[in-house]
């Protein structure tokens, strides 16, 4: 299944950047809570440690049988996101987790891999048409990603569900679509925005016209975003030191440990911890779009595009929320934020497309 | 994959490599913005929040006698608040409450079920620590600690030291006029804020600064002495108000200042302003006859009269200027002693004559009326002394029996201090030093030097002819004490009556003044008595004599022998070492009554007490005490009625 060229062909920057973001992640963490004790930080610890050791075997297990499961993989997700609106226990109004007794996973995580594994798996089985695909080539992806983002919005969680509509979106365009049916879905999706609005729940609405106008409320809805740029402007040039962040401490930064780590992290280290951090998921990035151009075969190339795609959302709209460019929407910072179902998530998808980059080259 | 199919793949990869180098860009660029060119508007955002100044309130020095007696001290007790919104059970809570703080259990529950968010249930209460368990159990009941002014001796010296606020202010007297020292720095903490208003601090606050302490002149014993005196009068006179007040000629120091009516500065507010008052320093009055020792001080020393010159007093009558003026009593030829003695008001108004106007207010002037004392006191009053160009043609006249000019009981006291201090005029003072925490002395208020008045000779000669005044046939013979010389004052002046002009009859400011022991003055004393009406009915006459002196001489007595000045056979007769005052008074008294007596001043008799009883007194004694055997006290190694000056221990033999 694996044998010693393989191993060497193991990339090791996005390795050591996977690596290295995760070690800062629990830092950060135990930073962020250091007033609450190392609760976060532990857990989050021997959440790394488990997955660490988890990778393993996804790593040496050729990603052709996860191609050949990737059904079987994404129903099994469906069946768990149906399960959570069941069995799940609500966690400050969303009911997002399955309690396994030890622990509480959010399928909604997974269902992130498995979906990208699905359409990576259908599209490579359908090569795009001269031109690319037309609307009628659509439906059966938008399907895939449909069902899992009505489950998710219906725990709710519009943050993930926004990450699947991003990843469909992202695989879409590189598996070649045509520019006359990207027009059509936008003015579609332009004409349905006012139903859609009205879905959404008041405190989803609410963040969305915060975002519009911050400052006209910052100790109501634009609470999340002005604490937020107060802690990463405070920070500078060289930050306040570890443990140091006031925001945190003094817990005017709410979910300092989950959603925004980073501005915690931007206050303690300054613009130069905040690079650091930038330029590890630029490397990381850059070295899975690398692999999704060296994969061997289509599915593999969509696969870590697919991922390495979900993890550059994940980063983008995190960071761009926290420092107001974007609406706070509930996006976690992968490797960072504090969450054992997510950074499982991140760390099973960087593996995938270790395992994707390694195998390269067809080997005898 | 076709070729063509593989160039757009690249043209995409490479579209999306843009994209994505442009928003990581993008994002970098943010954080430049948010953390550099924001950063120091976002760092005081963020301090402005974060960081709090707490005051903390400094404990409040205390006020101590000249030997470091408690006289105000700051006690930490606690204050009891409710936040009726986070009450659970009112019922339950109520009823504890009440319980454990002695309210009515009605009004506690009105106020825990009231809409507001904070309420005081009862504020500087002292607290158990099971009460305080108690009640800190109850969700929505808390406790502050408060710091709460307490002044062990109640009524003691209370018009003089006043009394604080519920926020430890100084509202009155040296609580006032020290408020400065006494109150200390509030000391600033900073403190962290977080984001549900709870304060995090860094700095211990426990740890709170002290005021400086307050030493004062007074001695507690004497001010004891003299207030017991003062109440004594006002009783047997049935006065409506008095003052008296102790001071050492030889350095201004006021060793006792003495009011009535008083009041308990643990409980002002049960009393009214006018009781609060410190009489001696706010209130003037006319200061009749005393003055005429300030005259003839003034008369003296210009040389326009001498002792034996002898003066026709007119037979009682005279008329200047269409007015008549009288003497109680009607004398022909007197000498300067003499119209000094019986206190004649002709015989002073031609002693006033020969001195002259001019001279006669720059002395008066000299001598400190009309002018503040400048005594570390509020309210400090200068009387009124109008200037002699504003003088009709008796004012000089009456100025010389003590009518037209207004003084306070200080003034009389440092003016009379200056003749027994040789002439020199010392500014009033009522506080020796400032304190700190730990002890050392920050501040030292010494002798104060204002004007020497009258020369050494002078004085000595006024005094000579003051302590005629308290012999046999003086107005203040009542004032005499065996054994000591007295040179005094008596003075019985009318008050004037505001409404309807002149004076009121019937209506007396009686006074005495006096300086003991003649020879060499130890003690000023004076003792005012206002509108004594009792008197009226029994056959006494209403005098400065009558109803004033014999409270002086209850003080200097009682005072000298605390003080020490009397010692070994230099007293009367009797050769004992006890006091004679003393003596008479202990024979009179019962056992309690005795040890009470002597307890102020001088070591009492213990034979015959328990050792508890012993204990007691020697703790109010301020004496140690040495027990050896058990039972009843049979002998004590120091004799009773022993000056307690200077005795630090004695040992008790017990059977």
């Amino acid at each position: 299944m694996i044998d010693k060229r393989q191993i060497m062909q193991t990339d090791m920057l996005l390795l050591g950047a996977m690596i290295c973001l995760s070690v800062i992640g629990v830092v950060a963490i135990y930073s962020a809570t250091f007033a609450q004790g190392p609760y976060y930080s532990t857990r989050q610890l021997y959440w790394l440690l488990f997955g660490l050791i988890v990778i393993i075997p996804i790593i040496i297990i050729d990603y052709m049988v996860y191609e050949r499961l990737a059904y079987v993989i994404y129903a099994l997700c469906i069946i768990t996101l149906v399960a959570v609106l069941i069995i799940g226990h609500k966690v400050g109004g969303a009911q997002r987790w399955i309690n396994l007794g030890f622990a509480s996973f959010q399928p909604s995580e997974f269902a992130k891999i498995a979906f990208t594994l699905a359409l990576a798996r259908y599209l490579s089985l359908r090569p795009p048409v001269h031109g690319g695909m037309g609307l009628r080539q659509l439906v059966v992806p938008g399907l895939i990603m449909v069902v899992p983002f009505l489950l998710i919005a219906k725990e709710p969680d519009l943050g993930t569900g926004l990450i699947f509509v991003f990843i469909f979106c992202s695989m879409m365009i590189i598996n070649k679509i045509r520019l006359k049916t990207i027009i059509i879905i936008f003015f579609g999706l332009a004409a349905m925005f006012p139903l859609a609005w009205m879905q959404l729940k008041g405190y989803q609405q609410a963040r969305l016209l915060s975002f519009i106008d911050p400052s006209r409320d910052p100790l109501g809805s634009g609470y999340h975003l002005h604490q937020s740029k107060i802690a990463i402007g405070s920070g500078g040039l060289f930050g306040t030191g570890f443990t140091e962040s006031k925001q945190a401490s003094l817990r005017f930064l709410p979910e300092h440990h989950t959603d925004f780590i980073f501005p915690v992290l931007a206050e303690e280290w300054g613009l130069i911890g905040s690079f650091v951090v930038l330029a590890l998921f630029q490397i990381f990035i850059m070295r899975g779009i690398n692999a999704a151009l060296n994969a061997k075969d289509r599915f593999g190339f969509l696969l870590a595009f697919g991922l390495t795609s979900m993890i550059f959302w994940h980063m983008s709209i995190n960071i761009a929320m926290v420092t107001g460019l974007l609406p706070v929407v509930g996006v976690p910072l992968p490797f960072l934020s504090y969450g054992g179902s997510f950074l499982l998530t991140t760390l099973i998808s960087s593996a995938l497309i270790i395992n994707i980059s390694m195998r390269k080259y067809i080997l005898g | 994959m076709s070729k063509s199919g593989f160039d757009w793949l690249k043209f995409r990869i490479a579209v999306v490599v843009v994209i994505l180098g442009f928003l990581f860009v993008l994002v970098l660029m943010r954080a430049f913005q948010v953390q550099v060119l924001e950063g120091s508007r976002l760092l005081a955002k963020a301090n402005d929040q974060h960081v709090r100044t707490v005051k903390v309130p400094p404990e409040r020095g205390g006020i101590y006698d000249r030997n470091l007696e408690e006289i105000a001290v700051s006690m930490e007790v606690a204050s009891v608040y409710a936040q009726p919104p986070r009450i659970d059970d009112t019922r339950f809570s109520s009823r504890v409450v009440a319980a454990s703080l002695s309210l009515d259990q009605d009004s506690v529950r009105k106020k825990l079920s009231s809409k507001r968010n904070f309420v005081w249930l009862k504020r500087q209460v002292d607290l158990s620590s099971e009460k305080r368990a108690e009640l800190t159990k109850l969700s929505g009941i808390g406790i502050v600690k408060e710091s709460r002014r307490f002044y062990p001796n109640k009524y003691m010296s209370a018009n003089l030291v006043g009394f604080t606020g519920l926020d430890a202010n100084g509202l009155e007297g040296v609580e006032l006029y020290f408020e400065e020292y006494l109150r200390g720095e509030t000391r600033k903490v900073k403190a962290s804020r977080d984001a549900t208003g709870r304060l995090l601090f860094y700095e211990d606050v426990e740890d709170s600064s002290k005021g400086m302490n307050v030493v004062l002149t007074i001695d507690r014993a004497i001010q004891y002495i003299a207030e017991k005196a003062l109440s004594k009068a006002i009783e047997s006179s049935g006065s409506i108000a008095g003052t008296a007040i102790v001071m050492d000629p030889s350095t201004g120091e006021v060793l006792a200042m003495a009011n009535h009516p008083t009041f308990d500065a643990n409980d002002f507010t049960s009393y009214t302003p006018a009781e609060w008052r410190n009489r001696a320093v706010t209130d003037t009055f006319e200061p009749g006859s005393v003055v005429k020792a300030f005259l003839l001080a003034a008369a003296l020393e210009e040389g326009v009269v001498k002792p034996n010159d002898i003066i026709f007093c007119e037979n009682g009558e005279y008329e200047v200027k269409g007015a008549t003026f009288h003497d109680t009593k009607e004398h022909g030829w007197l000498t300067v002693s003499n119209v000094i003695k019986k206190s004649s008001n002709i015989g002073a108004l031609k002693i006033g004559e020969k001195l002259g106007s001019v001279k006669y207010y720059e002395y008066l002037k000299y001598f400190g009326f009309g002018e503040k004392t400048g005594i570390e006191l509020p309210g400090d009053n200068s009387g009124s002394l109008p200037h002699y160009d504003k003088w009709s043609g008796i004012t000089r006249d009456t100025l010389s029996f003590g009518q037209g000019m207004s003084v306070t009981a200080l003034q009389l006291v440092s003016a009379m201090s200056a003749i027994a201090n040789k002439g020199e005029l010392l500014k009033p003072r009522i506080v020796k030093s400032i304190v700190s925490p730990n002890g050392d002395v920050v501040e030292e208020f010494g002798v104060d030097q204002v004007v020497n008045v009258i020369s050494e000779e002078t004085a000595k000669e006024v005094l000579e002819i003051l302590s005629s005044v308290t012999e046999d046939g003086g107005t203040g013979e009542r004032a005499a004490i065996g054994g000591i010389k007295v040179a005094g004052k008596t003075a019985t002046a009318q008050k004037p009556d505001f409404v309807k002009g002149g004076y009121k009859k019937d209506s007396y400011v009686v006074s005495f003044i006096g300086a003991v022991p003649a020879d060499d003055p130890k003690l000023v004393i004076f003792v005012s008595l206002d509108e004594p009406g009792a008197v009226k009915e029994s056959e006494q006459y209403i005098s400065g004599g009558s109803i004033a002196a014999p409270a002086f001489r209850e003080i200097a007595q009682e005072s000298l022998s605390y003080l020490g000045v009397f010692s070994g056979n230099e007293v009367d007769g009797e050769g004992s070492s006890k006091a004679p005052a003393i003596t008479a008074s202990v024979k009179k008294a019962g056992k309690e009554e005795r040890a009470r007596i002597i307890n102020y001043g001088m070591l009492p008799d213990f034979t015959g007490m328990s050792m508890r009883k012993v204990l007691e007194l020697a703790k109010s004694s301020a004496v140690e005490v040495e027990f050896s055997g058990s039972g009843v006290a049979i002998k004590q190694s120091v004799e009773p009625g022993s000056s307690l000056r200077g005795l630090d221990k004695v040992s008790v033999v017990f059977q």
